[in-house]
């Protein structure tokens, strides 16, 4: 069971201490925890570390060290997912999480803790029961800043953004008013999706898969029904087809407890009665067999004199999305041999950017056009003791450490699998108040995205 | 207005502003107030001086004041133990209040308060609650009552407490429910044998509802619970299971853990035939492969639990080899897990692309990966023979790179898969020679001096080639001074004639210029061979080395099965069982899978024997890690572990000494002297012992039999034998007899010393034998023994140590003493050991018994035993023998029993009794894996039916 959480700032300074069954160190082990945190070589802590029979599990979350510790042999897993629901929970009742706010509302955290965990045993991390039992109000700040303007375009004209929810809509507390009514009505519905690609050096594919989520976040009072309808074609398993289409196929589909499934079946509609705050309402997963074309095929072809030391890398990417579409913020990363200096390059347009950083090379394309082809001819210098003669002819053989490429990008409006969310419908009817407020997203975004070179 | 102003720093005169605001007449005041003190608190301040202006805020009527004030005291209570009684009243009058949240508060924060001196008013208000109408209050009381288990066991226990709790586990609320499974979980493991948690078929079908209805963090309480329970056949198991399986597709990972836990526990018990379970496997895989793709945090944890599952059952993920290659942005504690799986998964179908994976991990730039990825191809050559020679090229490939820290792992691998495929790809040498200068590495040089010794027939200029290493020898790793010896010696075996004089300067430099033990003593032990006999010299260093096993870091079984029942907690992580790390022994109870009742192992899956597979496998595979002859031939590259452990300690007596006796029988030209005895006749010395004489001392004594005969089994308990004479040890004389408590076996000894000083500093060591035992706990003697003193030791044993058969098979050998002079010698215990896990179910019985071959089976007489078939069945079960089934054929009573020894054997026996026979004669027919236990295991039924 858990003995003690607390929250650190990302100096170490603990920010929240809490001891549920008083037979640990006390709050030296806080510090205990950071010392070995900042003792560790490199960046990657491990998940779980041991002292002396006590047990750290954290999480980092906005900058922060959200910490358990367990004497005894408990489920790391119910810890981990314990802190990212703690993290939410936080997040919904303080507005977000951070630093600043988390000191502002300290008492209000202490209780929050008492009701979700009693003795070190999780009683709930839901939201809507929480409720019930939570007196404090949030304390929340609204510091001024020019950053929150950004959304607006100059003179209150219509940006290209506004058609999006201004990025800091969806960070207040979710709960922090029961008295004030003026709030909006609004509901933010995301479908996200995180595609990785492996390409082997011949150009085929090995390896694909989508993990998808749709996530709500919704300031509606808890208890409204809501309907959302998926894309009809949808289905589920291998061997499910539906219709005469191709079909939207994803392997395993998992929903959130509060899902009615009554009219998934016959009409792909998924009904919930959400609870204010985030919450994850499915997650799917898809692997091996896209329905649409990959969005990036990259054609590299490599030019390697060994005995001089030259380089060259000609690189073509080609966007496979369709010509109304497009990647946003797309970077190409391209591990080059050690010690390569000198880069020359020739872009195909010129609102891209090339350049040697970290042993490796990076490209940068803010925009890329759907059925578009960009290229890049990048020449180098590899020093280092010239390779044995007998190979002193240009070879297209690539010299050790030369890739895998790497792309990063993301496609707003876009699904890999293709589920679109049809609609989004509310039941609740406010009393006066103009109709709530709906928005829909839909993006996907690159996890590891490597073409082998 | 901000609350940040809380933290402003401490001025002189804020204790005393707090303390007038505290005690403000206005509400909102108050808040603030109490608010800034727990600020102050949380960082640190030491706020106690306004414990009673705070205390004199709790009686209020609001709810959120009232809550802030407990927190305070719950966080000074403990400090204040005296001001805390002021709190009392306050406390049991809310645990009256009307408002259910406020008589939950009061409860949950009483038992908060660990101060002794309340607890005694907390017990009325408890008791009100535990009856409570309100869920919310009774699932706070139950929670209560473990907090108060924890204050004071003993109040908990008379006030009838438990009772009350266990009523609760069959409360309507699903939330008092799983509070009340993780309050009696938690007690239980304080008290191990109680049986709070009587869990039986009726309390089982009641968590199952209860499982349906409530949070997901009571599911993993009763998930939990569940995987407690030993389900009493395999249809019960199977109904479990199909309520359970609907929690894999949960979103919370940790109750999918949890379910995985309980079935993969169950599965033990359903037969591999049924249908069901094919379904069940199916339905394992996907929410595993969902579990990759949280976020690295979780996905570490999963790919741990996966990889115990993969050792486990290798069929549930054997199609999903995909999942687990690696994503360049994978954190590195995630790579290497991942590789490691993916080795774990290879197989015939499967190798080709993996090999193609692990090639471009090969040239990744994370030295440590890289280094991983080498090894893991040579890891598949082992495993998947039909790889082999993809591999071997794949790997040569990776040596033209000329990347150093890539040839050198290529190289360890390379040795590795000519020992597993000796003479078949020595067309690589020359190659690996190619490359000799650019190895720096210990373990990569002495890989290659390993393989110029082995091959060194084929290798025309071995002599330069090793030559070349001797001039450094003195600034080599141990690890390469001892490869490079044994390599030279078998040059020497191999071309005597060219390299007598690189065999000379090996010698005079391992022997005469070496400060390492280790490497003396095998100098020396080559020394004398060589000058001795020439011809056993040969027999022995060139002798055929045992195979190395196929997966060299597999979980040992017994370990693995453990972890099993652990998966999803800090064990699984770890890969340790709880004992390991978690202190004062809370919630370390040994679990076990339940036996097995499936008889027919697939075919496909060999390298999986879960416990309580068919009996009896001798391993003719044995780990690389080595033995006794292993080491001496320095098989393997690890670091030395030196040959017997008494031996070092045995050097300042003369390292020539050593040689005198012991060498022989250490080699084993003399089988009679290593074993001594044959079974039953009394044992002979080989060598007398002579501690004060130069000749006999060290090795020769570890092998000496003393007169030990302890029989060991159950109930029965052999009367001490006198195991090591006063006059072989320097005055102390050493008795002693193997018994068995619950399950556990100790060996208890007695001291005497009858020497004329004080003896002091007690060891002890076991030697490898044949069941694994060895000292659970170090030799516990705490004052010097005076001459003429007798103490009485209790030493409990485990069967964990490492295993290796010994002739006999029940010869043990233990060395202990005092001070720095080790006196070894040899209880023989004539019983096998019988394992209380031996009990077998009547079909596995049957299916096995045909199984193994007649040409195994032994038959005895059991002369002039007088009993009949219910006393013989439970003389024997007290004796870990137990009964399977009993027939009557003819007049004859029929016996089936099976044991387990601790080391893992099955055996399997039919006993004849024939009620009326005047000449009380006995048959017993022995089934076994393993024939040559047979006889042992009769000399153990004959001991337990005659006493």
């Amino acid at each position: 069971m858990i003995s003690q959480f607390f929250i650190l700032s990302s100096k170490g300074d603990p920010l929240i201490y809490k001891d549920f069954r008083g037979d640990s160190g006390g709050r030296d082990v806080a510090e205990l925890f950071y010392r070995k945190l900042t003792g560790l070589p490199g960046d990657e802590s491990p998940v779980v570390m041991h002292h002396h029979g006590r047990h750290f599990i954290h999480i980092r979350h906005s900058g922060l060290y959200l910490v358990v510790t367990t004497s005894e042999n408990v489920s790391p897993f119910s810890l981990l997912e314990l802190l990212s629901r703690l993290a939410t929970l936080l997040g919904d009742y303080c507005g977000s999480l951070g630093e600043g706010t988390i000191s502002r509302n300290v008492a209000l955290v202490y209780e929050l803790l008492d009701e979700v965990l009693d003795y070190g045993y999780v009683q709930t991390t839901s939201t809507e029961m929480l409720r019930n039992f939570i007196q404090t109000e949030a304390v929340v700040s609204k510091p001024f800043s020019l950053f929150d303007l950004s959304s607006v375009g100059l003179f209150g004209a219509e940006t290209q953004q506004s058609k999006v929810a201004p990025s800091s809509a969806a960070s207040r507390p979710v709960l922090s008013s029961r008295s004030d009514q003026s709030q909006k009505n609004e509901v933010f519905l995301d479908v996200v999706e995180r595609l990785s690609v492996l390409i082997a050096s011949n150009g085929s594919l090995l390896k694909v898969d989508v993990q998808g989520e749709i996530r709500l976040k919704s300031f509606l009072p808890s208890g409204s029904e809501m309907r959302i309808g998926l894309t009809e074609e949808f289905c589920v398993g291998k061997s499910e087809l539906r219709g005469y289409g191709p079909g939207i196929r994803v392997d395993e589909v998992s929903f959130h407890s509060s899902v009615n499934l009554d009219e998934f079946e016959s009409h792909r509609i998924l009904r919930l009665q959400p609870p204010q705050g985030e919450l994850t309402v499915m997650r799917y997963q898809l692997s091996d067999d896209l329905p649409s074309p990959l969005p990036f095929r990259l054609f590299p072809s490599v030019q390697w004199d060994r005995g001089s030391g030259r380089l060259q890398v000609y690189l073509k990417l080609r966007c496979d999305l369709p010509s109304k579409s497009q990647a946003l913020n797309v970077r190409l990363h391209l591990p080059l041999p050690r010690g390569v200096v000198s880069l020359s390059q020739e872009l195909s347009s010129p609102e891209q950017k090339a350049e040697l950083a970290e042993g490796a090379l990076r490209w940068d394309l803010p925009r890329v056009q759907g059925g578009s082809q960009l290229s890049g001819l990048f020449q180098m210098d590899v020093p280092g003791p010239p390779g044995p003669p007998s190979h002193g002819l240009s070879t297209s053989a690539s010299p050790l450490g030369l890739g895998p490429a790497s792309l990063s990008f993301e496609l707003p409006r876009h699904t890999c699998s293709g589920l679109q969310v049809r609609f989004l419908r509310l039941a609740f009817r406010p009393c006066g108040n103009a109709n709530p407020h709906k928005w829909v997203r839909h993006l996907s975004h690159s996890d590891a995205y490597v073409i082998r070179i | 207005m901000t609350d940040s102003k809380y933290f402003t720093t401490t001025k002189k005169g804020e204790i005393f502003e707090l303390k007038a605001e505290l005690n403000s007449d206005k509400k909102e005041k108050k808040k603030e107030a109490v608010k800034k003190v727990i600020a102050s608190m949380t960082v640190g301040k030491d706020v106690s001086a306004l414990f009673p202006d705070v205390v004199n805020c709790m009686q209020t009527d609001n709810l959120e004041l009232k809550k802030l004030v407990y927190l305070y005291l719950m966080n000074y209570a403990k400090s204040q133990p005296d001001m805390a009684i002021m709190a009392v009243n306050t406390f049991v009058k809310d645990c009256e209040d009307p408002n259910p949240l406020i008589r939950a508060l009061a409860v949950r924060t009483m038992g908060c308060i660990r101060v002794d001196k309340i607890t005694e008013y907390l017990c009325e208000p408890l008791r009100k609650c535990l009856k409570d109408e309100d869920p919310y209050v009774r699932k706070t009381a139950a929670v209560c009552v473990a907090k108060l288990h924890d204050i004071n066991a003993q109040l908990v226990e008379d006030q009838g407490f438990l009772d009350t709790l266990k009523d609760l586990i069959s409360d309507s609320n699903p939330m008092v429910v799983a509070n009340a499974v993780a309050a009696l979980s938690e007690i239980a493991e304080s008290h191990p044998s109680s049986n709070l948690l009587d869990l039986n078929p009726q309390s089982i079908n009641k968590l199952l509802t209860a499982l349906n209805e409530c949070t997901e963090w009571g599911q993993i309480f009763i998930l939990d619970c569940l995987a407690n329970y030993m389900p009493k056949d395999d249809r019960e198991a199977q109904s479990i299971c199909e309520r359970v399986t609907p929690r894999l597709s949960h979103a919370n990972s940790a109750v999918v853990l949890s379910a995985v836990k309980v079935l993969m526990k169950f599965m033990e018990m359903l037969s591999k035939d049924l249908d069901y379970y094919g379904t069940l496997l199916k339905k394992l895989a996907p929410p595993l492969v969902t579990l990759l793709s949280a976020e690295p945090e979780l996905q570490y944890v999963a790919l741990r639990n996966i990889n115990l599952i993969v050792q486990k059952r290798p069929e549930i993920l054997k199609h999903e080899m995909k999942v687990f290659f690696v994503k360049y942005n994978d954190p590195i504690y995630v790579k290497l897990e991942k590789l490691d799986i993916m080795i774990r998964l290879a197989s015939q179908a499967n190798i080709a692309q993996v090999l193609a994976e692990l090639k471009e991990y090969a040239t990744e730039v994370d030295v440590d990966f890289v280094r991983k990825a080498v090894r893991a191809i040579g890891r598949c050559a082992i495993k998947v023979e039909q790889s082999a020679e993809r591999c071997v090229s794949t790997l040569l490939d990776l040596i033209q790179t000329k990347v150093n820290y890539v040839v050198q792992e290529a190289i360890v691998v390379i040795k590795d898969i000519f020992r597993k495929y000796p003479n078949k790809y020595e067309s690589v040498i020359a190659t690996l020679c190619e490359n000799l200068d650019s190895l720096d590495e210990p373990e990569a040089r002495a890989a290659m001096i390993w393989i110029v010794g082995e091959y060194a027939e084929r290798i025309d200029n071995a002599d330069e080639l090793l030559e070349s290493f001797l001039e450094g020898f003195h600034d080599e790793s141990t690890q390469v001074q001892l490869q490079l010896l044994t390599a030279i010696v078998k040059l020497f075996l191999k071309k005597p004639t060219e390299t007598q004089e690189l065999v000379q300067q090996v010698l005079s430099l391992a022997t005469q210029d070496s400060d390492n033990p280790d490497l003396r003593d095998r100098g020396y032990i080559y020394w004398r061979l060589l000058s001795t006999d020439p011809v056993a010299a040969k027999e022995v260093v060139l002798a055929e080395k045992p195979l190395i096993s196929e997966e060299t870091d597999l979980i040992e079984p017994t370990l693995l099965d453990e972890l099993i029942c652990y998966i999803g907690t800090l064990a699984s992580v770890y890969h340790k069982p709880p004992s390991a790390f978690v202190e004062g022994g809370r919630g370390v109870v040994h679990k076990s899978l339940p036996p097995r009742t499936a008889s027919s192992e697939s075919a496909e899956s060999p390298e999986t024997a879960p416990t309580g597979a068919p009996p009896g496998e001798q391993p003719d595979v044995i780990p690389a890690q080595g033995d006794l002859l292993g080491d001496l031939l320095n098989l393997d590259l690890g670091p030395p572990v030196s040959g017997p452990p008494l031996a070092t300690s045995s050097v300042q007596m003369g390292a020539v000494d050593l040689l005198g006796g012991g060498l022989d029988s250490l080699m084993g030209d003399e089988p009679e002297g290593i074993g001594g005895t044959n079974f039953v006749a009394p044992p002979t010395a080989a060598v007398p012992a002579n501690l004060g004489a130069p000749i006999g001392s060290g090795l020769s004594d570890l092998f000496d039999l003393t007169s030990g005969v302890g029989t060991l089994s159950g109930s029965y308990v052999a009367p001490k034998a006198v195991w090591l004479p006063a006059m072989k040890a320097k005055g102390l004389e050493i008795s002693g007899t193997f018994t068995r408590q619950v399950g556990s076996i100790s060996m208890d000894l007695q001291l005497t010393n009858k020497a004329l000083q004080v003896m002091t500093d007690f060891a002890i060591q076991f030697n490898r034998n044949s069941f694994g035992l060895a000292p659970a706990a170090p030799l516990q003697v705490h004052a010097p023994l005076s001459p003429n003193q007798t103490v009485e030791i209790s030493l409990p044993l485990s069967t964990v140590g490492s295993v290796m058969k010994m002739e006999p098979l029940n010869n043990l050998q233990v060395g202990s003493g005092q001070g720095r002079h080790p006196s070894p010698y040899s209880p023989t215990s004539r019983a096998p050991l019988g394992s209380v896990e031996g009990r077998v179910y009547r079909q596995m019985f049957l299916a096995t018994w045909k199984d193994i071959p007649n040409e195994n089976e032994a038959q005895f007489q059991i002369r002039d035993c007088p009993l009949n078939a219910e006393a013989a069945s439970s003389k024997l079960q007290s004796s870990n023998i137990f009964t399977v089934a009993k027939r009557n054929v003819e007049g004859q009573d029929m016996l089936y029993q099976s044991l387990k020894l601790t080391n893992g054997i099955w055996v399997l026996a039919e006993l004849r009794i024939q009620p009326g026979n005047p000449s009380c004669t006995v048959r017993l027919s022995l089934k076994c894996r393993a024939p040559e236990v047979s006889q042992h295991v009769y000399q153990a039924y004959e001991t337990i039916l005659k006493n």
